[in-house]
Formats: structure tokens, C-alpha cells, sequence
């Protein structure tokens, strides 16, 4: 019994939350229609892609609070590119690398100089934000170039088709979520979050490791700062200003521990899913914002509670 | 990820089996109303016009429902984005929107367009003409409106400064280029400088008047602030070198309350004033005019105000400075 609630937790607190606004009739028709849940899938892209990168830096037990920075100065790299007449070829590596590079300073600084993740991407949160804001001259990069503008839209917003962002996002979880299972790789995530000194022993080496981490998850939260990019088709350097904490919100609601060594992607896609569904729902309620500021708060607090008093049982 | 859609669809199967009634209503629209921020009395205001053509639909027996919600921060164009969405999934009849970008918010009115729900614009247009129609203030005209003020308080000559804001307010430069227009009518005035610009908010404002006053010190006659923000920033500057209470006569734009003290003080000669509450009224008429196929206008002057001393305490004029809010809202 335990087994399964641990798995499906998050799972039955998603199917739960569209169950609350699905009792109301008049909201009904509208909220569980295809074209609503297209609407949250989209709007769940960017959040859902950087908390890949944000799953597995959680499980390694470390933490990166410069994701919502890197996410606004990666979008600023990808306006300046289409600017200056860019194909969607060069943009999207240039856009990822940027982000990965940024990781990678993160991973470095945190592996190699052994400092706590939290003051380390504390600190590239205002570096990333202020070299954003540099690079955009303190203004929004503007272009004309379409060579994205596509991508997180589709022509009909009542139809069945879903925008390629949405896909990539689709595609990548699976990916990710393999990866950390499947490969050595991915273990030796799980070995270094559940207790790095034994990792180490055991022959895994934690430097090269962590600033691997740091810097794949640079990288997906590049590609976050692409799809961003494609939704405001304007390269904003205040953009995604504390989304770094829906990002780990959707992580911890998905069953990880911020103490490192557990964690699922497929948990993190549904808590950022939970996420979006709440927001959307007491929109169509007509809730007011600060209503379901309070509503995603609680969910958070409630879900972890639940989680350790499962690991607690079984225990 | 990959289950949702069979939930999703189990949910919809258990939905189907209740009974939804639905009822042959007569004329009944849903409205959706998306500021720039929700707390600014401003946008206050445009939700109370909104309540207001509400209420004059109701009485010819219109049922008009309101729905208000926009982002948290005015700066928040990815929030503006997603309300905009969720109102095309709720499948409102039109949304009244004031968009926070003439850019980021082209796509999000391409895709209520595309779902058939007419944009009415209030406060602020859009780069790409994808919507229905604006309401806004016509600023040029503000601006005309200032000039002919500001001559009049100097009798038709003497030096005057204007302030510019940010580089790139469309609003604020048509407050601008309708008063510099304007005030070449007057030969013996003279614009000693129109080119500084004071900033996004009160404190950069007040730095960029201490500035100018500084350079210019007693040439100036008169001075044109083109917003809320340089408008109070220049108050400051102005007390602080004890030029103020109308030494140099002094017109501004928009109100808050700090310079409805200073209209009263007699530090501040004139405010060009905007009626959101009338944008949000013409906006719910207008929208609900296009569903009906009636032909509508493309742009809508919702009107500005000279208020002065004098006339501050008219009635009308007293609603403009401190808007009906609880008769509505």
C-alpha cells in the first residue's frame, strides 16, 4: 500500500486538484475541455523544462536559485541572435550552450571551490539578472525575425494539436527520466544526493560530477529561456523573476528531497502540472490572484508533509 | 505526463453522466477584463466603469457578466499572457485588455482572435493591429490641453522646460509632441529644454528636476511634466530650491495623491487628468457592440481634463481625482 501511494502521490494529488474544479457546474464544460488543458500543458513548458535540470540538481542534494535569472538572460542571448537575423538553427545550441555555460560556472564554483550551492547560484541569480539586463542595454530586445515565434502556439486554440514545445518538453522528460534511471550517470545523481563521502569512496568522482550536473541543468534552463522567448517573441531580461521557486516547488511537490538522493521526473513533471492546473482552475473560478498564492503555498507544505509521513511509515 | 490525457478524459466521462442543464437565455454576455496590475487605483477605476455598463445593461434586461484579473507586478508580461489564455479556454465572450506590451501581448490577442473572441483595448495599444478596437486617451490632445494652460498662466510668454520619461513611452511622447506642437503658437514663449528625461520613477524624477533646475536656475517661467512620476519628482525639486507654490508655474499629468495636495496647495498651476473609468465603460460597450455586428470605431477618445484650483471641488471633477469606486466595486 505504502509502495504505491509513494508512487502515485503526486499523481492522485493532481488528479484531486482537477477533480475540485471540476464539481462546479458552469466552470465544468470550460475547464475539462481539450482546449483548456492544451492551454495548461502550454503554459506548463517553461517551468516544466528547467525543473528537469532542477530534479536532478535537488536529487545530487544541491539547489540552484539562479534558474528564473538564467532563464531571463538566456532569452535575452536567443532576442539578440533572431536580431541581428539568426536562424532557428543557430539560435537554439547558442541559446543552450549560453545556459550551460552559466551552469557550468555554477558546478564549478560549487564542486571545485566545495562552496554551498545555495550562496554560490544565490550569487549567479544577481550576475545572470544584471548580465541580462546588460546585454538588453536595460531595455527589451525587440525583433522581427519569425524563425520561432511558432513554437509554443498552435493556429487553433480549440483543436487537438499541441505546440512543438510542448513535444520537446514531452520528449526531453522521458529522456531525462531514462537517463537518470538507466545510465551510471544517473545513479551515481542518486549515490552522491544519498550520501556524497560514501560516493567518493565507492570510486564516483563527485567534482566532475556535480559540475556536470550544474551544467546540464544550465542547459535545460536554457532551453526554458527559449520556449519563454517564443511565448513574449521579445527578449525580456525581467522575465521568470522568482520562478526558480515554482521550479523547486514543482520538484518538492513531486516527491524529491531537498536533503538529496530522492526524486522522479516523472513526479516533477506532475507537480509542475499541479502547479498550472491550480492557477488555471481559480482563474476560471474567478479566485482572485492572492487566492491561489495562498492555495499554491499550502499544496506545497501539504505535499511535503505527506511525504514524510510515508517515509516515516516505512521507515 | 503521459496518463493525463486518460484521466482527463475518465474525468470527462464521469462528468458526462451528470445532468448539465442548460437554459435558453436571452442576451447574456461574459466579460473578461485584464489590466496591468490589480492594485493602482487606476485600473480600480477601469474595473468600475466596466461594473458600470454592466449595470446600464442590466436595466434593459442584458446580462453581462465581469470577469477581472491581471498580473501582480505591472512588469509581469508572461502573467498578463497566461490570464489572457485562461480567459480564451474559458471561452469568454470578449476581453477588455490593457495590454503591459505593445509587443509580448500581440500573441496572446492573435490567439483570442483566432478563437473568435473580439480584443477591445483600453489605456495602451498594441504594435500589430490585431484588435477590435482602443479606448485611450488621446495624449497629443493632453498635451495641446497643457500648453494652452501653461501660456495661459505665464500670459502668453517667458521660458519653459518640458521633461520627457523613458525613451519609447508612445503615451508620454504624444503628451510631449502635442504640447511642444502647441506652444509655438506662442511666439514670445521659448522651450529652453526638451530633451532630458526624468526617468521611470519619483527619485530619478526628482534627480533629473534638481538637474535642470540647477542648469537653468531663475530663466525658468514654466514647466511641463508629462506623467505621474516627473510630475511629483519635479514637485520636490522645485520646493527644495523654494521655487515652488507657483513662482514657476508648474502643469503636470496624471493624479495620485500627492499632487492633488499640490493642486490644492497651490504648488502645481494644472493636471491634465485620464478617465480610466470611462475606458472601462466605452470598453464593455464597444466590445459588446461587436458581438451584437454592430460597426464600431477603431480608436476611442476616452477624454482628458484640465483640473485647476478653481475647479477641483466641482462634482464631476471631484469624481475624475477621486473615482466612485465603492458605488461599484
Amino acid at each position: 500500500m505504502n509502495k504505491i501511494l509513494s508512487k502515485f502521490g503526486p499523481f492522485l494529488g493532481l488528479l484531486l486538484v482537477i477533480a475540485l474544479f471540476s464539481i462546479p457546474g458552469e466552470v465544468r464544460e470550460y475547464f475539462l475541455s481539450v482546449s483548456n488543458f492544451k492551454i495548461i500543458l502550454t503554459q506548463t513548458v517553461i517551468v516544466a523544462l528547467a525543473a528537469l535540470g532542477m530534479t536532478m540538481i535537488i536529487v545530487s542534494g544541491g539547489i540552484d536559485l539562479s534558474a528564473g535569472s538564467v532563464i531571463a538572460f538566456t532569452s535575452v542571448i536567443g532576442a539578440l541572435g533572431l536580431k541581428h537575423g539568426w536562424s532557428a538553427w543557430a539560435v537554439v545550441p547558442t541559446v543552450v550552450a549560453s545556459g550551460a555555460f552559466l551552469g557550468l560556472l555554477n558546478g564549478s564554483a560549487i564542486a571545485g571551490l566545495r562552496m554551498t550551492p545555495f550562496i554560490i547560484t544565490l550569487g549567479m541569480m544577481g550576475i545572470a539578472r544584471g548580465a541580462g539586463k546588460w546585454m538588453a542595454s536595460n531595455e527589451t530586445v525587440n525583433y522581427t525575425n519569425p524563425a520561432i515565434n511558432g513554437w509554443m502556439t498552435t493556429a487553433d486554440p480549440y483543436d487537438l494539436s499541441m505546440p512543438p514545445g510542448a513535444w520537446v518538453a514531452v520528449a526531453l522528460a522521458i529522456a531525462t527520466a531514462i537517463f537518470m534511471r538507466r545510465t551510471v550517470f544517473g545513479r551515481q545523481i542518486f549515490a552522491i544526493g544519498s550520501n556524497e563521502a560514501t560516493a567518493r569512496l565507492c570510486g564516483v568522482n563527485t567534482v566532475v560530477t556535480k559540475a556536470l550536473i550544474y551544467t546540464i541543468a544550465g542547459g535545460f534552463f536554457g532551453l526554458a529561456g527559449l520556449m519563454q522567448l517564443a511565448r513574449l517573441r521579445q527578449g525580456d531580461p525581467t522575465v521568470a523573476i522568482g520562478v526558480e521557486l515554482d521550479i523547486i516547488a514543482a520538484v518538492i511537490i513531486g516527491g524529491a528531497s531537498l536533503s538529496g538522493g530522492a526524486g522522479s521526473i516523472l513526479g516533477t513533471m506532475i507537480g509542475a502540472l499541479i502547479m498550472s492546473v491550480l492557477r488555471n482552475g481559480s482563474q476560471q473560478m474567478g479566485w482572485p490572484t492572492y487566492f491561489q498564492e495562498i492555495m499554491i503555498g499550502v499544496v506545497i507544505i501539504v505535499a511535503v508533509f505527506l511525504d514524510r509521513l510515508r517515509a516515516h511509515k516505512s521507515a | 505526463m503521459k496518463k493525463l490525457p486518460l484521466a482527463a478524459a475518465t474525468l470527462l466521462a464521469l462528468c458526462a453522466m451528470l445532468p448539465i442543464t442548460t437554459q435558453a437565455a436571452p442576451e447574456r454576455y461574459r466579460i473578461a477584463g485584464v489590466p496591468k496590475g490589480t492594485t493602482d487605483e487606476y485600473w480600480k477605476s477601469a474595473n468600475a466603469g466596466m461594473v458600470k455598463a454592466q449595470r446600464e445593461f442590466a436595466e434593459q434586461g442584458v446580462t453581462v457578466d465581469i470577469m477581472w484579473k491581471g498580473p501582480i507586478r505591472e512588469d509581469d508580461r508572461e502573467q498578463q499572457i497566461q490570464v489572457m489564455e485562461n480567459f480564451v479556454a474559458r471561452r469568454v465572450s470578449a476581453i477588455v485588455l490593457a495590454p503591459l506590451d505593445g509587443t509580448a501581448l500581440v500573441p496572446s490577442v492573435e490567439l483570442a482572435t483566432r478563437a473568435k473572441i473580439p480584443v477591445v483595448l483600453i489605456d495602451s495599444t498594441l504594435d500589430k493591429d490585431v484588435y477590435v478596437s482602443e479606448a485611450s486617451t488621446d495624449n497629443y490632445q493632453g498635451g495641446v490641453i497643457a500648453a494652452r494652460r501653461l501660456a495661459e498662466l505665464l500670459d502668453g510668454k517667458g521660458k519653459v522646460i518640458v521633461v520627457r520619461v523613458v525613451p519609447g513611452s508612445t503615451s508620454v511622447e504624444g503628451r510631449v509632441n502635442g504640447f511642444l506642437d502647441t506652444i509655438k503658437e506662442f511666439p514670445e514663449i521659448e522651450v529652453i529644454s526638451s530633451d532630458q528625461y526624468a526617468g521611470p520613477s519619483r527619485d530619478t524624477a526628482y534627480r533629473t528636476a534638481q538637474n535642470l533646475i540647477n542648469r537653468y536656475g531663475h530663466q525658468i517661467d514654466g514647466i511641463f511634466t508629462p506623467n505621474n512620476s516627473s510630475t511629483s519628482g519635479t514637485l520636490l525639486a522645485l520646493a527644495d530650491v523654494g521655487r515652488g507654490g507657483g513662482k514657476v508655474k508648474h502643469v503636470g499629468f496624471d493624479t495620485d495623491k500627492q499632487s492633488v495636495a499640490a493642486l490644492r496647495a497651490g504648488d502645481l498651476q494644472g493636471l491634465i487628468v485620464q478617465d480610466p473609468l470611462n475606458m472601462g465603460y466605452v470598453a464593455v460597450k464597444t466590445a459588446i457592440a461587436k458581438l451584437r455586428g454592430e460597426e464600431i470605431p477603431k480608436l476611442i477618445d476616452t477624454g482628458c481634463t484640465l483640473i485647476t484650483a478653481e475647479n477641483m471641488d466641482d462634482p464631476e471633477i471631484n469624481d475624475l481625482l477621486h473615482p466612485p469606486l465603492d458605488k461599484y466595486l
